[in-house]
């Protein structure tokens, strides 16, 4: 409501409508889930402790120390060391990189092709959004573990394959929702106008139907972020992704399995480290997706 | 209506094409000699006898041009020979067909399990949208879809069975066995379920015959029990099948945990054994079910709702 009030003002008088301290971020995130800024907050902390973290802390995630090994958390060893003498944190830290790396560039490349099968379907219509959507409504059946292990099986494990098996089934939720987005512009009357003023085809598409798209598919984007990490981290588990020694999350997981009984900790803190970044993805996405102030649903 | 179930079926059946040319290809793209590979599966010494390897071949069909080897394969395919698995030697039909029994029966009880806590759930927060009760569930629901099953499965392994040692820590051998896998499986579809009944049961509340039903002077727990779960309860069953056939073969983590007989971890150790025969098989199964259960699903959807059935029927 207040957002409304505060939205229509803005249109009808030409004083600053944002008082100083409102400026737009605030008042984006005024309408917005606490959940949120939470999400925001933590996802940013995980990125800039993966990127900047190897260089604060000089920590050697490869050396062993095996009269240190299984130890439980302490002042040198944060989350204690693994079955090799390992330290658990440095390790982590490491994985991380492999792990997020992964899950976003399958994400990013999955967008980019999806998005753009989804407008020239909506746009185009046809034979090309028959045949596309169809693939699309049989791709989304495979699950995604099945496709990415056939894969392994003809090209060996690695980054390489498992960004492309993640991509073949990744693309087809944007495309759908990308499709269903440009039928809805494209039967808006800003569109008609700018089509019956004469503009060209490109202008019209970056001016006025690219920009409608950027909020949903970003919100589903982080949505399907999470998503796809506990996948990257499912494939690696069993030894289909990263391949040792180099850490991985998934990987941590399954080599902690021999030590549940002695050093839970061993496997409570990968998955936990899975956990959390899926879970603030899924708050920004959902973020995103919802307006507070709007409830409708 | 007949114009789309046809068309989804022709749909199916190149797509089925597409993924048996895919699994068909999978020796030659693996850089393996099926004859050589075979032979070596039995045991015999390492250096091959080359006139067996030929007559081997021959027998195979590997001497026929490609296109013809696939015909002869997927003629094979059809009638559900996909040869014998390298490892155990038994038919592939018959290892995917028992396995595929296991995971059925891991798949059903996860989905009852996530069923019986959605429709609850999902329920009370449609009761009040946007109140406590709804955020908690949104909340609870955001958290069971960042959980990774895998390691959820460690972590109800390390309590239930070696902390209170109440039930197995892995196996397949009748009931007790199958509670753990089968919860650790159910958090992901339970969230997505409790989701799709929630909005599917604020829709419902909203509609005129549960006023009508309110002012007839039901109570909300009676409305909502007569007269909104079985509408609110239609998108689940649709939901429930798609899951069905994707947990038919893609819970392979949990089936490797947990070291159970399924489809997913047959596939898996198809692949670590570079048992070619099975893996073929595998695959093609798979997605064979899948993409039917998915695509009679769509049909059935149609069916259900004349209102879909219209010239439009998308």
């Amino acid at each position: 409501m207040a957002a409304d009030i505060t939205l229509s003002r803005q249109a009808t008088t030409t004083e600053p409508a944002t008082p100083p301290g409102h400026g737009p971020l605030r008042r984006f995130l005024g309408t917005r889930h606490w959940t949120f800024a939470a999400g925001s907050v933590i996802f940013g902390t995980i990125l800039a402790v993966l990127i900047l973290g190897p260089a604060i802390w000089s920590l050697d995630p490869a050396k062993q120390d095996i009269i240190q090994r299984l130890k439980p958390p302490s002042g040198q060893y944060w989350l204690g060391t693994d079955n090799l003498g390992r330290d658990v944190f440095a390790r982590l830290v490491e994985g991380g990189r492999f792990t997020v790396t992964i899950a976003a560039l399958s994400v990013l490349i999955s967008v980019v092709i999806g998005v753009s099968i989804g407008i020239l379907a909506g746009r185009l219509g046809g034979w090309f959004e028959e045949i596309s959507m169809r693939i699309v409504d049989l791709l989304i059946a495979i699950p995604d573990t099945v496709i990415a292990i056939f894969l392994v099986a003809i090209f060996g494990p690695g980054h390489v394959t498992l960004i492309v098996a993640l991509t073949i089934v990744g693309w087809t939720p944007y495309a759908r929702l990308s499709r269903g987005l440009a039928l809805q512009v494209n039967a808006m009357d800003y569109i008609r106008a700018a089509e019956v003023l004469g503009m060209t085809r490109r202008f019209i598409l970056i001016r006025h139907f690219l920009p409608n798209l950027i909020r949903p598919i970003s919100a589903v984007t982080f949505l399907r972020f999470g998503h796809k990490l506990i996948t990257v981290g499912g494939l690696s588990y069993l030894g289909l992704g990263v391949q040792p020694p180099a850490p991985d999350w998934g990987l941590m997981l399954a080599a902690a399995q021999p030590y549940l009984d002695r050093a839970p900790m061993l496997m409570i803190a990968p998955g936990l480290a899975i956990f959390i970044t899926a879970l603030s993805v899924t708050w920004i996405g959902h973020g995103l997706e919802i307006d507070r102030t709007k409830p409708k649903d | 209506m007949w114009k789309i179930a046809l068309q989804r079926v022709a749909m199916l059946i190149l797509m089925m094409l597409c993924v048996s040319l895919l699994a068909f290809l999978v020796p030659m793209a693996s850089g393996s000699d099926p004859a050589r590979t075979i032979l070596l599966s039995h045991g015999s010494d390492l250096a091959l006898d080359p006139a067996q390897v030929e007559a081997l071949r021959r027998e195979l069909g590997l001497d026929q041009p490609l296109p013809m080897q696939f015909l002869i394969w997927l003629g094979n395919a059809v009638q559900g020979d996909f040869g014998n698995s390298f490892a155990s030697r038994q038919p592939v039909i018959h290892e995917i067909g028992s396995a595929l029994i296991v995971s059925a029966t891991l798949a059903l009880s996860a989905l009852a399990i996530a069923v019986a806590v959605a429709l609850p759930m999902g329920t009370l927060a449609a009761m009040r949208p946007g109140g406590r009760v709804d955020g908690g569930v949104t909340l609870l629901v955001q958290t069971f879809v960042a959980i990774p099953e895998y390691w959820l499965a460690p972590i109800l392994i390390l309590i239930f069975a070696l902390h209170l040692g109440a039930l197995p820590s892995s196996g397949w051998f009748g009931p007790t066995s199958v509670i753990l896998p089968a919860l650790a499986l159910s958090i992901r579809p339970m969230a997505y379920f409790t989701q799709v009944t929630r909005a599917a049961m604020i829709d419902v509340l909203n509609a005129p015959y549960i006023t009508a039903a309110r002012a007839r002077g039901l109570s909300m727990p009676q409305t909502v029990l007569r007269h909104g779960l079985r509408n609110g309860s239609i998108p689940v069953v649709t939901f429930f099948s798609l899951w069905f056939a994707s947990l038919l073969g893609g819970s392979v983590v949990i089936e490797v945990i947990f070291a159970i007989p399924g489809m997913g971890r047959l596939f898996y150790e198809a692949v670590i054994n570079k048992d070619i025969p099975l893996l073929q098989g595998g695959f093609v199964a798979i997605v064979a079910l899948a993409i039917t259960i998915n695509t009679l699903a769509d049909i059935l959807y149609v069916v259900i709702n004349p209102s879909l059935r219209g010239a439009n029927g998308r």
